[in-house]
């Protein structure tokens, strides 16, 4: 049984972080770090590695460069091996262009489980699970807030309306899970020594036997205009004043907004 | 290609609210790119309910499918009945079960994927969206590439548009064409737990009250269900709070929980971390209670009052049941 988990490198959370003047995301100087979701998937894979059920975890990355500092980091959590797809002609690529290279290279890697974090911190569209499983004609299981893998299927659990199912599919599948799979480890001295000498791969395009122009030119949308938030009017505070007052400071307030 | 604007229309017994929703925005798009409003309708009851979906302007409406399976399942139909339609752009709700539909045709399609926006426009002949990235720090505004297939997939965060009322008109309801084979339709419920109580669609709740890690307690969310009693609004909470069980997981609002636009939200005990953040950003007004004068979210609140939750929210109770009953 094999896992590939795929992982996005993003910006940290708190950084400072903007576009650049041809309206791409810029990387420069900004500290870069797993996308935070993504570690609950590496979680997910290493605790069914733990217990026996998964031999393999392995991971996917599609990104610059810089890109193979967010698989090491991976690897010292654990696992066995990672590959990196990177390729000049990838900048600027949308979700479309990401799960169409990441589609490609899961068919060469052969996972009997894709698994992916259920959304990215920059982007949080959360459509590229669903689309690498159509591209693969493999089943979707996804918002798993626990994953599970025997007997030639896959099962995630999953919040409904009004409770939780069970999901099932028969492998092989793409996941995406949940941040209710379980706290991620941190990555130990021991393992941070280890995974310099785990095996990792660069795949250009041409490795998972894609070309430029099966990309459409790299991205099927594109950015037109990137600005900062409109700017909100300062907070109103209410400080040091007796509760029965600040109830009706609240109340008038929202009064005069036509709320109540 | 066509003009119209298709929609993802859920039924769960009886139209979502995100169906009424984007019935409505499809309309207003279709008005500008001179075409119809065309519903993608599935899941429990959609067969009987999709004409009624014609009060919020959709003119026509394709059934995928009645039974109550996982979304995913109805993405083969989707895509068979997409793929006949020739339309500028689709709408899906960006919820879970949107999402996956959506994903899905992506996927099956090599469509352009938007969003999740909290606008959608028609201009130059194509559609433009405008979508919060980065956690909010910029605002960009997005088109289909030259030359890109259509339909444009755009997810649309709920509240971005508000369900036409009044309307009288009915669509015609047909059913979608034969689906291909596709593996995406493997995925079955194997086990169905519901919970005893009902829980609300927070998605759909045009007041929220949540509370988080300061309320302390199951016990400590009774005066926020009264609050929110008072305000016809709904309760929800911050990631913290549903860790620590106070309140169900299909409460909390957050990155990973779900994303709401009410026009007024009141966060009690709330810190405002940035993953709590995203999920109310775009919510129209923002009042928070909190003891800590430091606490993230007076910086991004509309009103932020300093004080014990304790003491002021069943203040605020009495104060609004009191000006409701004069």
């Amino acid at each position: 049984m094999k896992i590939v988990v795929c992982i996005k490198q993003v910006p940290a959370t708190g950084a400072d972080k903007r576009y650049t003047d041809d309206l791409r995301l810029d990387r420069a100087g900004v500290e870069a770090i797993i996308n935070p979701l993504d570690e609950y998937a590496i979680e997910q894979a290493l605790r069914l590695q733990d217990a026996g059920t998964v031999e393999t975890v392995s991971y996917l990355s599609m990104g610059p460069e810089q890109a193979s500092e967010a698989l090491r980091r991976a690897l010292a959590m654990g696992g066995d091996d990672a590959t990196l797809i990177s390729d000049p002609a990838l900048a600027g690529a949308d979700e479309w262009t990401t799960a169409k290279v990441l589609a490609s290279a899961l068919d060469k890697l052969a996972p009997d489980v894709a698994l992916m974090g259920m959304a990215s911190d920059d982007a949080r569209g959360s459509l590229v699970p669903g689309a690498v499983a159509a591209m693969r004609n493999v089943p979707l299981l996804s918002y798993g807030a626990e994953l599970t893998v025997g007997g030639g299927e896959a099962r995630v659990r999953r919040l409904s309306a009004t409770g939780f199912d069970w999901v099932a599919a028969p492998l092989p599948v793409v996941a995406s899970v949940t941040d209710q799979v379980g706290e991620p480890r941190y990555a130990s001295l021991k393992g941070i020594m280890a995974a310099k000498r785990k095996p990792l791969e660069t795949w250009s395009l041409a490795d998972v036997g894609l070309s430029a122009d099966d990309l459409r030119g790299g991205a099927l949308t594109t950015v037109t205009d990137a600005r900062p938030p409109e700017a909100k009017p300062p907070t109103e505070r209410v400080e040091n004043l007796p509760a029965a007052e600040a109830a009706a400071r609240i109340a008038d307030w929202l009064a005069a907004r036509k709320l109540i | 290609m066509s003009n119209d604007i298709l929609f993802l229309a859920e039924f769960n017994g009886s139209a979502a609210r995100s169906a009424l929703e984007l019935a409505t925005g499809a309309a207003q798009l279709a008005a500008k790119s001179g075409g119809s409003a065309v519903a993608l309708a599935y899941g429990p009851g959609a067969s009987d309910g999709a004409a009624a979906l014609g009060a919020q302007g959709a003119a026509r409406a394709i059934v995928l499918g009645d039974d109550d399976r996982p979304a995913i399942g109805f993405a083969p139909a989707a895509a068979a009945a997409v793929r006949d339609a020739d339309a500028l752009a689709l709408l899906a709700p960006a919820t879970p079960n949107g999402r996956d539909i959506a994903a899905a045709l992506v996927g099956l399609l090599d469509l352009p994927a938007f969003g999740p926006v909290r606008a959608a426009r028609v201009a130059d002949g194509t559609i433009e969206t405008e979508q919060a990235t980065l956690q909010g720090s910029v605002i960009t505004t997005s088109r289909p590439a030259d030359g890109a297939p259509t339909p444009s997939v755009v997810l649309v965060l709920a509240n971005t548009f508000t369900p036409a009322e009044g309307g009288s008109g009915s669509a015609s309801v047909e059913q979608a064409p034969g689906a291909d084979d596709s593996a995406l339709a493997k995925a079955t419920v194997a086990e169905r737990h519901e919970a005893e109580a009902k829980v609300v669609n927070l998605e759909e709740a045009t007041v929220i009250v949540a509370g988080g890690r300061g309320v302390g307690s199951e016990e400590g969310f009774g005066p926020l269900r009264e609050l929110a009693s008072a305000l016809g609004g709904a309760v929800g909470a911050s990631r913290a709070a549903a860790d620590a069980g106070w309140i169900p997981y299909q409460l909390q609002i957050g990155q990973t929980g779900k994303v709401v636009k009410p026009s007024l939200y009141l966060g009690v005990g709330i810190s405002g971390a940035i993953q709590h953040r995203v999920g109310m950003q775009t919510a129209e007004h923002v009042v928070a209670i909190n003891k800590d004068p430091d606490a993230p979210i007076g910086e991004f609140a509309d009103l932020f009052v300093v004080g014990d939750l304790f003491q002021v929210v069943p203040a605020l109770t009495d104060e609004i049941k009191r000006r409701k009953g004069a």
